[in-house]
């Protein structure tokens, strides 16, 4: 997050608040995320086909699909940090975010990240203390105050059910937390900016079941704040956190519906052989 | 079309020997069903008594199939129509057992029938049975076959079933009226057709369940909720 939120600012447009009205689709009000027609390419090779979906507000929308059939490269294109590798662009189509196109040459992408949070497979806090780690993203939005960066840091904490475990040891440091703890540490310093949007790599991948089912638990808590993406490779995990699923294969979404119709009775062959274990 | 193999081929192990048990146990309730109704028919006590005593292994096979649901649940955390096929094949042991059970009335009223006079009325309970016993086989290929067209027809077919069995209770209680020194031996045969009654019933849950396991389709209730 350091890197992206140094980057420089070349705003002038500013993106819509969730619960704003849109600045164009006001009919959209159940859209929070827009993708359509969205093709991805790195370099000459394109990776993501004619994308269409729309992401609901405060709700958990998971990406499945096998390794290599564009999830995380459609979940990074929501905060553009596929801006940052070179060579890699949409070659046609659009992601709206509230309305506004995450693309436009207007739009802020310092302020597009901190408006789309993002928690990565592997927890990666800084190299500092616990209360560090959350102010960091406050204090780059120039947020100086120390009375109003420790109440970011407590609501942060508490808002990923970490808290009451670090309440006493904020100035530890964070690398001394356990693997579950860093991973929540990472959510409440995504939480910290008061985003809209969290995006979740395989946020569980490296945790054991305690930590997971925390985690899993922290999502469902989260969803009634914030709209929740999450690209999961356990199948189990989409359809015990997820409101909406996505199956991706080959590059091109699938199937798009709610997750007790995928996961009961999807309509792709595709799609119903991937969930049951019949190639993968 | 059958559907490509899992990756895990001890789920595909599972998921048929579920399966397998499924429609053993169907075999058996009919053949228990057959025996029972053969014994009333031609009044031999044998039949009813191996109809009774075949119940067991139908029990235990229901056992066995809740046992080995909940370890496929366990162990392959099924989804979709792998998901549907095993509650599907849970529910179906349930009613398949019932459907067994009823056999083992119908068996021990007939007993208690052939210690008398054989009664003409019998007869009545043909018909009835040959509908359920259609009933029990049709429902079993629906889900066998997961043929969702035989389950709606096999559903439909209840209401007939339902119109027999009523004939069937008034003809025998004007009969009770009429000798009422046979009174004990309509009432047995009463019961015998409520029980056939019942099979059509555990018969239609059967295909209620057979088409959900093949379409996800929940079927149960559309009557009822059409009304309401």
């Amino acid at each position: 997050m350091v890197s992206l939120l140094e980057m420089p600012q070349t705003v002038t447009q500013q993106l819509p608040r969730q619960n704003e009205t849109p600045v164009e689709e006001t009919e959209e009000a159940t859209v929070m995320i827009d993708v359509r027609d969205l093709d991805f390419a790195y370099g000459a090779n394109q990776v993501l086909y004619n994308v269409n979906l729309d992401i609901p507000p405060q709700a958990v929308t998971a990406f499945i699909g096998p390794s290599g059939c564009g999830k995380t490269t459609l979940l990074r294109c929501i905060n553009r940090m596929n801006d940052l590798i070179e060579n890699a662009r949409i070659t046609r189509g659009a992601i709206r975010l509230g309305g506004v196109d995450i693309n436009a040459p207007e739009v802020d992408v310092v302020d597009l990240r901190r408006r789309v949070g993002m928690v990565f497979q592997k927890s990666n806090p800084f190299p500092k203390s616990i209360y560090d780690n959350i102010a960091y993203g406050l204090r780059i939005a120039g947020v100086n105050k120390r009375s109003q960066i420790d109440e970011a840091v407590e609501k942060s904490l508490r808002g990923a059910a970490l808290w009451d475990e670090v309440k006493d040891r904020l100035d530890e440091g964070a690398l001394g937390l356990s693997g579950g703890q860093q991973q929540r540490l990472c959510i409440a310093r995504a939480l910290a900016v008061e985003p809209d949007v969290v995006l979740m790599d395989e946020p569980c991948s490296a945790l054991d079941p305690i930590a997971t089912a925390k985690i899993e638990e922290l999502i469902q808590e989260l969803k009634r704040q914030y709209t929740i993406v999450i690209v999961t490779h356990n199948m189990q995990q989409a359809g015990r956190v997820s409101d909406y699923t996505g199956f991706f294969y080959l590059g091109k979404l699938i199937e798009f519906g709610s997750t007790t119709k995928i996961f009961t009775n999807p309509s792709e062959r595709r799609t119903e052989d991937y969930i049951t274990g019949r190639f993968g | 079309m059958t559907p490509p193999k899992h990756i895990l081929g001890t789920f595909d192990e599972a998921l048929s020997s579920l399966r397998n048990n499924v429609l053993m146990m169907a075999g058996l309730a009919e053949r228990t069903l057959d025996r029972a109704i053969k014994g009333l028919l031609q009044r031999d006590d044998n039949l009813c008594v191996t109809a009774i005593a075949d119940d067991e292994e139908i029990d235990q096979l229901e056992k066995q199939i809740d046992k080995d649901g909940v370890d496929v649940l366990l162990r392959f955390q099924p989804v979709a129509s792998d998901l549907r096929r095993v509650v599907a094949s849970m529910k179906l042991s349930t009613n398949i057992e019932r459907i067994a059970d009823q056999a083992t009335n119908i068996a021990r009223r007939a007993r208690k029938l052939n210690r008398h006079p054989a009664l003409p009325e019998v007869e009545i309970i043909v018909p009835i049975q040959a509908h359920a016993m259609t009933m029990f086989k049709e429902a079993i290929d629906a889900f066998a076959r997961e043929d969702v067209d035989l389950g709606r027809a096999v559903v439909a077919q209840d209401k007939d079933l339902d119109y027999m069995n009523k004939m069937a209770n008034r003809k025998l209680t004007e009969r009770m009226a009429q000798d009422p020194k046979a009174l004990r031996g309509y009432l047995n045969l009463i019961f015998i057709s409520r029980c056939l009654e019942r099979v059509g019933d555990h018969a239609t849950n059967i295909a209620e369940d057979a088409v959900y396991a093949a379409a996800a389709e929940d079927i149960r209730h559309q009557t009822a909720a059409a009304t309401t």
